[in-house]
């Protein structure tokens, strides 16, 4: 996905010469074909310099995008996102790397699980969680075209490609249809868990890329009997408790548990832990359906 | 000049009154400051090449709106409806107020970043439009601020123009004593800005410094008097927050009237 945005930043840069962008130190290998441009600036390690200049271009016309691994984008930043970008309403892109538990041997300071429950605390930034490089383009694309704020959170790079035609993003996007009366619904890159779900359990699973649409969730949830959601995040305040707040549908909601995480390992090795990768969750919607 | 500075004074009193609101000595410290600014130096006729000036100590707002009226970009109307319930301006600055504002500020150190950005911008269309921001001293405690100030020699804008309204009281005491800034111009001429330091209530001392010329982003160094223009709030630490009552704004008002007819 990494790679998908940046190549697709670097193209658009080439018509939009008010496209710019901000990267806080990160991304060799990803924009070494581009830092020497007059549009790219890496002004050091010093987010909230960063933040406050992407809103100072942005005052003075430039689409900007600030890049770095997510906790710099929207946690150490946070109030001069609030303050300098969301509240003054400016369409600064956000580009956060390693979402969830991407970069978990890292360690606390690297991963990020409740940065959607930062994020949705400002009113009218729009938040992006892509699960595969199509998913991550067609976000971007969007949040260019937009006149508001965004944040686009993204894992890394190599993830399969899963969408094979034109997608929505704006809406949830079916990955497996089935004729079961339930559905499963994923926020971001825990997409890669489905076929371990699926050699458990049959039931309908869509991909929720776009957190903020104005999408009707209570007629679409209303076709269902059950309704599950799936992220690599906090599992309160995230995408499955702001799923539940924009409509009466009882969601089951699986996620983090919010606590601080010292279990040191990959990614791959925390979700078994936490009990999030595909084969536990699968087996966990299969007991309740059979209920 | 020194006429507009004490219109601009007798504004700051009149609103403050009004708004029973805090932070009168911050806004009576820098109006020397904005009268130069708004009166000899700013092109805003041509608004779309306006020159950009933010306020970055937005504690200070109500010089900015005294100013801007005077000035007869902000009517006095919505002057007037400074801090009041359903009114026109907040206690700190909110851009989308009025078109002259040009940022939503009042938290610390957000200005000389979002400055920075500017003035960025503004070099790559190489226009010849200034960015000046004017902070506060203890402002200068804000990690941000130093953030900006070593990006700003590094990308050489010389279009960018600080103010430091050096009055030595933040809001729990004397910045020199709680958390010194000082030698404040050697630590930015060590980060290679052109540093200049002015009696920052001499109107010509500024405007020679806002002239002098220099190929680097400048830092003028403006030492002031909190509350400058009325004897008793002058130096005092208590009108960061006492409010200016019927009784107070007389007394103020009728002392910047002696002092103006006795020049």
């Amino acid at each position: 996905m990494r790679n998908s945005v940046a190549n697709e930043i670097k193209k658009i840069a080439k018509q939009d010469k008010s496209l710019f962008v901000i990267s806080g130190d990160a991304g060799l290998g990803v924009w070494d074909d581009f830092n020497t441009s007059e549009q790219f600036i890496n002004p050091g390690v010093n987010e909230q310099l960063d933040v406050g200049f992407a809103a100072g271009m942005a005052l003075m016309g430039h689409k900007v995008i600030y890049y770095n691994i997510a906790p710099f984008v929207i946690m150490r930043p946070y109030e001069f996102v609030r303050n300098d970008i969301c509240y003054q309403e400016l369409p600064v892109i956000l580009v956060g790397t390693g979402s969830g538990i991407t970069y978990a041997p890292a360690g606390m300071t690297h991963y990020v699980v409740e940065d959607i429950t930062l994020a949705s605390t400002m009113p009218n930034l729009d938040i992006f969680s892509p699960a595969d490089p199509v998913e991550a383009v067609a976000c971007f694309n969007y949040a260019y075209a937009s006149k508001k704020p965004s944040y686009i959170r993204i894992a890394k790079n190599g993830e399969d490609v899963i969408h094979k035609e034109e997608i929505d993003i704006t809406k949830p996007i079916f990955i497996h249809r089935s004729s079961s009366k339930h559905i499963l619904l994923l926020h971001g890159s825990i997409v890669d868990e489905v076929s371990k779900i699926l050699e458990i359990v049959d039931l309908n699973i869509v991909s929720v890329p776009m957190l903020t649409s104005d999408f009707d969730w209570e007629e679409f949830l209303s076709a269902f009997d059950k309704a599950f959601t799936l992220e690599e995040h906090f599992i309160n305040g995230g995408f499955g408790t702001i799923l539940k707040d924009k409509c009466d549908k009882k969601i089951h909601k699986f996620g983090l548990k919010n606590e601080y995480i010292h279990k040191i390992g990959n990614r791959d090795y925390l979700r078994k832990y936490y009990g999030i990768d595909g084969k536990i969750i699968g087996q966990k919607i299969e007991e309740i359906t059979k209920g | 000049m020194k006429e507009t500075a004490t219109n601009i004074r007798r504004n700051i009193l009149h609103i403050a009154n009004l708004a029973l609101s805090p932070h009168i000595g911050s806004a009576l410290s820098c109006s020397d400051i904005l009268s130069v600014l708004y009166f000899k130096i700013l092109q805003l006729d041509d608004y779309e090449n306006r020159d950009i000036f933010i306020l970055s100590k937005a504690h200070s707002a109500m010089a900015l709106y005294a100013t801007l009226h005077e000035r007869g970009l902000l009517s006095k109307e919505d002057m007037e409806g400074y801090y009041q319930n359903g009114g026109t301006l907040p206690a700190h600055t909110d851009r989308l107020t009025n078109p002259y504002i040009e940022i939503s500020a009042g938290s610390l150190g957000h200005g000389l970043p979002i400055a920075t950005g500017m003035a960025h911008a503004l070099k790559l269309k190489k226009s010849k439009r200034e960015v000046y921001v004017l902070m506060g001293d203890g402002e200068s405690q804000e990690g941000s601020v130093w953030e900006a100030a070593m990006l700003a020699p590094k990308l050489e804008l010389d279009n960018l123009t600080v103010f430091i309204d050096r009055n030595d009281l933040q809001g729990y005491g004397r910045a020199s004593e709680l958390l010194s800034y000082e030698p404040i111009d050697k630590k930015f001429e060590a980060f290679n800005w052109e540093v200049l330091r002015v009696d920052g209530h001499n109107h010509q001392a500024i405007k020679n410094a806002v002239d002098f010329k220099t190929d680097k982003p400048k830092m003028i160094i403006c030492d002031t008097i909190k509350g400058k223009g009325v004897s008793f709030m002058e130096d005092e630490l208590i009108w960061h927050y006492f409010i200016v009552t019927d009784d107070v704004k007389e007394r103020a008002v009728r002392e910047l009237e002696e002092s103006s007819d006795e020049k």
